[in-house]
Order: structure tokens, then sequence, then C-alpha cells
């Protein structure tokens, strides 16, 4: 186990290192640059030169590159260009939020998107081909309309805040109502986020139930009279849970990687706003430590889901 | 006073996650509540899109330092954005020598900065220091120069100051509203140690800055929001005496989406917003302004038109191939090609005049509105094309030159800004109906601005934006050796004789001391400009600005920040405080 978790460990470590260095290195060779980007169209060619050289920009990219490596390897990522802090420094506040976010979404999405699975996938009649119907809606609808349907009702009735993730006031207020605060920013975006996971959630544990079901334990557990419900939910349940589970890793890291549609419109401070930001200002080192923040978040799932897959098929642990 | 008041939730606060905090929250609120019976402060929201890069107006360049130091710091003299008038701001007077060579600024005395402590000439004599120094690379170093030169600067006291210019300069003082005067005592070591360029990062805890101006920063939630609260030093009274500033409070909440800030704007969680009102949002918000939950404000003709220009260097890509594109008449075909109406429709739905030249109508003080228009034929257009050598030999509806290539060239747009990829995708489909093929490339801002730097590029169709109405003051637009003169910039000597003119007529406008003469010289080269058309503009969007009917004595103007240029003025009407 042990052996494996090290295995697992180096992996990790090489998808971090692989996808920041590809960051950095695509957000280098791209056109542009930080000090165009800041100057604009219009200015003089003096100021520019004189940023780049401040920023190193003007040195060539394997000198810019190795640099950075040799600190990195040091967990150091360099400076933001945008904010002048330390990269890590703003990468650890971010994540905390999005990961506050993730977390949310992710206990949402199972809490809708488990049972409708199962619902739908043992049963017949209207509810499945309405919870079937649903989640096709959802899943096809991308994360920015989701996101701004939600918005809008939020503005209309009033009852949410319909962006951040505190209140201006919060900041005088003490930590549980700072937390209660939170709380109350959080169901909007989290909903947002949650609803195309819980949707393919439930695809997933809908067809692995229905196949779960026709199974011969289930099948002559059915023919000994046992009730359906109970064969449902006591012995079909944990077979079922393995698709989702071998999923459950990835989902986790996307959602911790991949939210920058939602934070952006509802103004969440997370990971995806972040990188979003270093983007558009073409911040090369801030972009590179988001994107090895992501990819460890994803490496980080991809370990969880495989130990999730361990509990739920006992088989896999005692896999080579 | 229960949890949700005092964080001002509403009613669905009570369910869920944050029932369970409830309990706690409700004490610890009491811990900040103001007293009992204590009037709710006058307290507006403002959005801006973007989080600040730095607190340090000398070094930052984009709209939140500028918006931060409206805020927070003061200049020596004001440029009215709505008069376009001069006032007096910390400077109680000036007088300009007879042959405008110098200034003499009169302080106010007994201001402070809002640490309390007090401010003379010697903080004026830091300022210009402070954006000279070559270690500072200050983005404000260029426009504090005239004619490349810097400013002498000499204090014979402590409430006097003695600006000398290197020649007459025909504004003035006006130069003087671009620089923030920033409290020597906190920043003259950093200057000295050549570190200014780090001072006052996002990092610095708001009580070390210190200004001049109606607010200080009392709190930065990164990502979320900044934090303003009313300077109780501010030196200036409003009338009768009034205390100013006039609110206690003023936030400035991230809002990154510009459709979520809008929705923000309806449902009253924020008051106003920094950017203008887009075109597709105007009828939404019109139906919320008769309905009377907002106000709508019609500023009239915006500064900044859509431009669209061709590399005119000698140096361009594919110079030699295709010699057509640097004609004076293939740029008069085109303005001649797009129907400016239709164009102000399509891309502005309707919100747009049409115009012929970088001034619009909404800078009165130097639009010169008889400047020569090549307004919408297409006979004309493609008589003027066919001067050129470009038919439609094969008879395929595009035309060909000489050689029988295709006549067309690419046009490089900012990707993700609609009003631009729609007029560029518009001027395209015009020019196709004349023969030309033009293909529209948009980029990322980034690689769009490294493209014209480079000038790798045929054509361009951009927005600049206007930062002071003076010509005088955006002299690099104008003369031949200036950075954005894009379609050729930093000529060594002008590349033509009519560039040369207007180099001579620029010259003169700026050491001209007698507004009429500036202006009638001006008129000049706006004919020259409209007759050459190296910068073509086809319409200049009508602006609006919405804001929540909470918000008093706003006076928004053209140029930004729109409502916040004014601060210290705005309020909140009685009983819709927060």
């Amino acid at each position: 186990m042990l052996r494996y978790l090290a295995r697992r460990l180096m992996a990790a470590v090489v998808l971090v290192a692989l996808v920041s260095s590809g960051a950095l290195l695509l957000t280098r060779l791209a056109p542009g640059d930080f000090a165009s980007e800041l100057f604009g169209a219009g200015a003089t060619r003096e100021s520019i030169a004189q940023d780049r050289a401040r920023y190193g920009l003007d040195k060539p990219i394997a000198t810019q590159y190795l640099a950075w490596v040799v600190h990195a390897v040091r967990l150091d990522f360099g400076t933001s260009l945008l904010y002048r802090r330390p990269v890590g420094e703003l990468i650890r506040q971010r994540a905390a939020n999005t990961a506050v976010l993730a977390l949310a979404a992710l206990f949402v999405a199972t809490l809708l998107g488990l049972p409708a699975g199962i619902v739908s996938g043992s049963r017949s009649g209207v509810v499945p081909h309405v919870i079937r119907g649903t989640s096709v809606v959802l899943l096809s609808l991308p994360s920015l309309i989701t996101s701004l349907v939600l918005v809008l009702i939020a503005a209309r009735t009033r009852w949410l805040p319909i962006g951040g993730m505190q209140s201006a006031a919060a900041w005088q207020a003490g930590l549980t109502a700072r937390a209660a605060d939170v709380a109350w920013h959080l169901p909007l975006p989290a909903v947002a986020l949650a609803l195309p996971l819980a949707a393919m959630i439930e695809r997933l544990q809908s067809q692995s139930m229905a196949e779960t079901v026709t199974m011969p334990f289930a099948l002559s557990a059915l023919a000994r009279g046992v009730s359906r419900r109970r064969v449902v939910w006591r012995d079909a349940l944990r077979p079922s849970l393995v698709p989702v589970a071998s999923i459950y890793g990835f989902v986790i890291g996307s959602l911790l990687s991949g939210s920058f549609v939602v934070e952006v419109v509802t103004s969440w401070p997370g990971l995806g706003r972040l990188m979003y930001e270093a983007l558009g200002a073409r911040d090369l080192y801030l972009v590179a430590g988001c994107a090895a923040a992501g990819s460890a978040f994803l490496a980080a799932g991809s370990l969880l889901s495989d130990l999730a897959l361990a509990w739920v098929d006992p088989r896999l642990r005692r896999a080579p | 006073m229960t949890a949700s008041r005092c964080l001002r939730l509403p009613p669905l606060a009570h369910l869920g996650l944050v029932a369970a905090f409830a309990g706690s929250a409700l004490t610890a609120c009491g811990r900040s509540a103001p007293p009992p019976g204590a009037a709710p402060p006058h307290a507006l929201i403002s959005s801006i899109r973007g989080e600040p890069r730095t607190f340090n107006r000398y070094v930052g360049r984009d709209a939140v330092v500028d918006t931060f130091s409206h805020l927070t710091q003061a200049t020596l003299v004001r440029i009215n954005r709505r008069t376009q008038e001069l006032e007096p701001r910390l400077a109680e007077s000036w007088t300009m020598s007879p042959d405008g060579l110098a200034c003499t600024v009169r302080l106010r005395s007994g201001v402070t900065f809002s640490d309390g402590a007090p401010f003379t000439s010697a903080d004026v004599l830091f300022a210009f220091r402070a954006v000279y120094d070559g270690r500072t690379d200050s983005s404000l170093g260029a426009s504090m120069r005239v004619g490349g030169k810097p400013l002498q600067i000499t204090a014979p006291d402590a409430t006097t100051v003695v600006i000398r210019f290197p020649s007459p300069f025909g504004p003035g003082a006006r130069l003087l509203d671009n620089l923030p005067i920033l409290p020597r005592h906190k920043l003259e070591a950093a200057l000295d140690a050549g570190t200014l360029h780090e001072a006052w990062g996002t990092s610095t805890p708001p009580s070390e800055i210190a200004g001049l101006g109606p607010f200080v920063l009392k709190q930065y939630q990164r990502g979320q929001r900044l934090i303003f609260e009313r300077n109780p030093r501010f030196w200036r009274t409003g009338e009768g005496g009034r205390r100013l500033p006039l609110l206690d409070r003023l936030t400035l909440e991230i809002v990154p989406d510009q459709n979520s800030e809008l929705l923000g704007l309806q449902s009253g969680q924020i008051d106003f917003t920094q950017s203008e009102v887009r075109p597709e949002d105007y009828a939404t918000l019109k139906r919320a302004a008769d309905a009377g939950r907002l106000t709508l404000l019609d500023l009239g003709v915006g500064l900044d038109p859509d431009s669209f220009w061709l590399n005119l260097r000698p140096d361009r890509p594919g110079a030699a191939k295709k010699p057509w594109l640097g004609r004076v008449e293939l740029r008069r075909a085109i303005s001649r090609a797009v129907d400016r109406r239709a164009f102000a429709e399509t891309v502005f739905l309707g919100a747009a005049v049409p115009v012929y030249g970088p001034v619009t109508p909404g800078n009165p003080r130097w639009y010169a509105p008889d400047i020569p228009r090549f307004d919408y034929d297409v006979a004309e257009a493609r008589r003027l094309l066919a001067g050129l050598g470009l038919s439609d030999r094969d008879r395929d509806g595009v035309l060909e030159d000489r050689s029988g290539a295709r006549a067309g060239f690419t046009l490089l747009t900012q990707k993700g800004n609609s009003a631009l990829e729609r007029g560029a995708a518009f001027v395209a489909e015009e020019l196709k109906k004349v023969g030309l093929a033009v293909e529209v490339a948009p980029l990322e801002v980034g690689a769009l601005i490294d493209r014209i730097e480079r000038g790798d590029y045929e054509a361009v169709y951009y927005r600049f934006l206007t930062t002071d109405l003076d010509p005088a003051l955006n002299l690099d637009l104008w003369v031949s050796s200036g950075d954005a003169h894009v379609w050729n910039p930093n000529q060594a000597a002008p590349a033509t004789d009519w560039e040369r003119e207007v180099d001579r007529l620029m010259e003169r406008q700026v050491r001209a001391l007698d507004q009429a003469e500036r202006k009638a010289t001006f008129d000049q080269v706006q004919k020259i400009v409209a007759e050459q058309l190296p910068i073509i503009q086809f319409a200049a969007p009508r602006i609006y600005v919405a804001t929540s009917t909470r918000v008093l004595n706003a006076t928004p103007a053209l140029l930004r920040p729109a409502i916040l240029w004014n601060a210290e003025a705005l309020a909140v009407s009685d009983g819709a405080r927060r």
C-alpha cells in the first residue's frame, strides 16, 4: 500500500511539474506579454522596454524557465507580476475559498444526484423520466448560463446575495458571524456549480443501479421475496456506487481547478477567478502557479477516487 | 438586533447552514453594532470590474488605481469634468506669467494629510521629483512633460510653488490636474532608495496610506471589495460650510462580470457602476428607470469612437505586394463604403451618432463640425478603388489588383469586446459589398497590442480611451513622433507632407496662449486629418450611466471615473441609508 501511495505521489509530482511548466511556457510563447497588456496601444517604447527588463520578460525563454524551475522546486513559484506579491501566498488564499465552494457544491451535487440516480435507475414510471429529462437539460446548459440564471433569480427575488463571499459589514463582526455570512453567500455559487455535477452523478448512478438490480444476487433476493426497495437500498446500493466513486476524485479535482466561470459570474474570490485574471494580464508566474495548484488538486482527487473505489469494491484492494 | 440585520441579510438567512450559526452570530454582531439611536451611516456601494494592482498612482496605470487616487488623493487644480473649467483644489490660486513660461501657485494653508501630517510645498516638490525619477518609471512622467522636457519646480516658501515650463504652454495649469500629491513623509525614503515602484502595493496596510482626498481606505478585502471611509481631515467644505465628503462610507465591490454587475444594480445591491451602460442593456435599464427603480443619465455623445486604421509604416508586412494599402484613395473609399447610420444602428443599437474624425461632438470645446466628410457613397467608393487599379477581373465579386491577387486585408480587433467585434464585422461586410475581402481576426488584448507595437498587421479596429480633452495633452496621437500616432508611430522625421504640416500646427497650438488661436489652429489640424484619414471613425456611442435612486448629487461626466470624479459631493437620499 505504501509503495502504491509513493508511486501515486510521484505521478502527481510529475503531473504538477508538467502542467505548470506547460502553462508557463505557453503563456510566455503566446504573442504579447504582461508589459504590452499593461500599457496598451500608444505607450512609449521606452516604458514597455523598461517594464520588460524590470520583470525579466526580456530574457530568453530558456533562462527564464530555468530560473523559475530552480525556485519552483523549493515551492517558490515567483512573484505575481500583476499583484507584486508571492504567487504561493495568493494561491493559498484563493485555494481556500475555492475549496469551501467546491466542497459545498460536491455536498449539494451528491445530495441531489445520488438519490435521484438511485430512484431513476430502479424504478419505472413518470418520475424517472422527469429526473432523466432534468439531468439532460442541466448537463446541456453551460455553467455560464446556469450561473447567470441563478444570479438573475437572486437579483429578482432578493432572497440571496448575487455575488461575493462576504458582506461588507462582516469584517467587523466576530468569527461565527463571519462564517454565517460566508454560508449565506454560498448557496448561489454552490448550486450553480453543483447542478451540472448532480446531473452527471444522477446519470452515472442511474445506469449503474439499473445494471446492478438485474445482477444474479439482486434477482435471487427478489425471487426470495425480499422487497424491491430493500434490495435497492440495502443490497444493490454499495456495488452500484463503483462508477460514481471512480469519477468522484476527478470531480473533486475539476471542481477545485475548473470553477472559474461560476467564480467570475458570482464574484467568488477563488482560484478560478485568479487564473482568469492572471491569463487576462499575461501574468505568467501566476498562471503557472494556478495551473500547478489545479493539477495538484486533480492528482489528489484522483488518489481519493482510487481509495474510494477500493472501499466500495474490496476486490480492488487486492489488486497488484 | 438579529444576525441578519447586523449583516444586512435578507429573510432566507434563517434557512439551512446559516441557521446553525445564527445564535452565536447574534452575539458577535452586537459587539460592532452602532450605539442605540445612532443614525445609519451615509453609505454607497459602487462596483469595479477588477482588482487593484497597486495603490500607488505614480506607478499604476489602470482604471482601478485611477479611481482609488480620485478618492484618496488630491491635485493642485482640477478640471471640472462637467464644465471643463479649471478649479482650485490644493492650490488656492495661481498666476501665469505673461510669457506663459511660469506659473506661480499659492497653496492652501492649514491643510493636513489624512494622518495629520501638514501639507506643504515640499510635498509638491516631492511629487514632481517622484514622477520624473527614472527609477520610478512613473505612468505620469510623460504627461507631466512639455515637449518631452520636465517642468522646473521651486518652492520659495511653504505655501508657494513656482512651476517653469520649458516653452510656452497653452494648457498652462491644466497639466496639474494629472498629478496627485502623495505624502512626502510616507514615500520619500522609498524614492531615495529607488524602490518607489514597489511602494504602496496592495499588501500595504490601509493605515500606512495617507492622502489629501475625501476618503481614506479602511479595508481591502482581497477579491471582494475596497471599503473607504470619510477622511475626517478633508480640507474642503461644501456650500454653507457643510463638511465634505457627504458620505460616511463608500464601498467598491469587485464584480468581474458585467452581467452580474447589471443585475446587482437592478436588484439594489449596487448603487452605481464604473462602466457605462452597454447598448444591449439600455432597454432593460430604461424600463427600470421608467418604473422609478433606477436613475438613467444620458451624458450625450461619447469621447471615444471606435477607430479603424491601416498600417502606414514603410516597413509594414507586404508593403511591396500591396502598395495600394498605403494610398489615401483606399482610406477614402473605405470611409465611403461604410454606411455610418447603419453602423450606428447595428453596432450600437441606435445609441450612437455618425462621426468623421477622432474628436466627437462630446468634446464641444475642440470639436470641428465643418471638417471634410467622405460620407456613404458606394459608387464613389468603387470609383476610387478602380483608380487604384483594383477591379473584379474574374467576375467573382472580389476585386483583384493589377497582379491578379485578391484585394483584401486582415482586420485585427480585440477579442471579447462585443462592440468592437460587432463593429469590425460590420466594416468587413460593408467592404465586401465594394469587393474588398476583409478577414476579421479577433485577438486577446495583449496579443493585439503586441502586434500593433511591432507593426505586424495590415489593419486594426480598436478603441482608445481619451484621458484629456485638450489636444495639447494628447499630443502623441497627432504628432508624427508620437507613440500613439498609431498608423506610423515614432517617426524620426515626418513621413508625409501633411504630417509635417500637422506637426507644425500642433506645435503652434501647444505654444499659443490665446484660446481662440488654439482652437482655430486645431480646427486646421482636424481638417487635414479628415482629408487624409489615417484613422477612420464611423460612429460615437451615446453614453449612459445608471444609478440607484438612493444616489444624490451625482454629476456624471464623460471622462472616467464618470461618477466618482466628484465623490465628495455624493450623498444618499433620506430614508435610504444602508
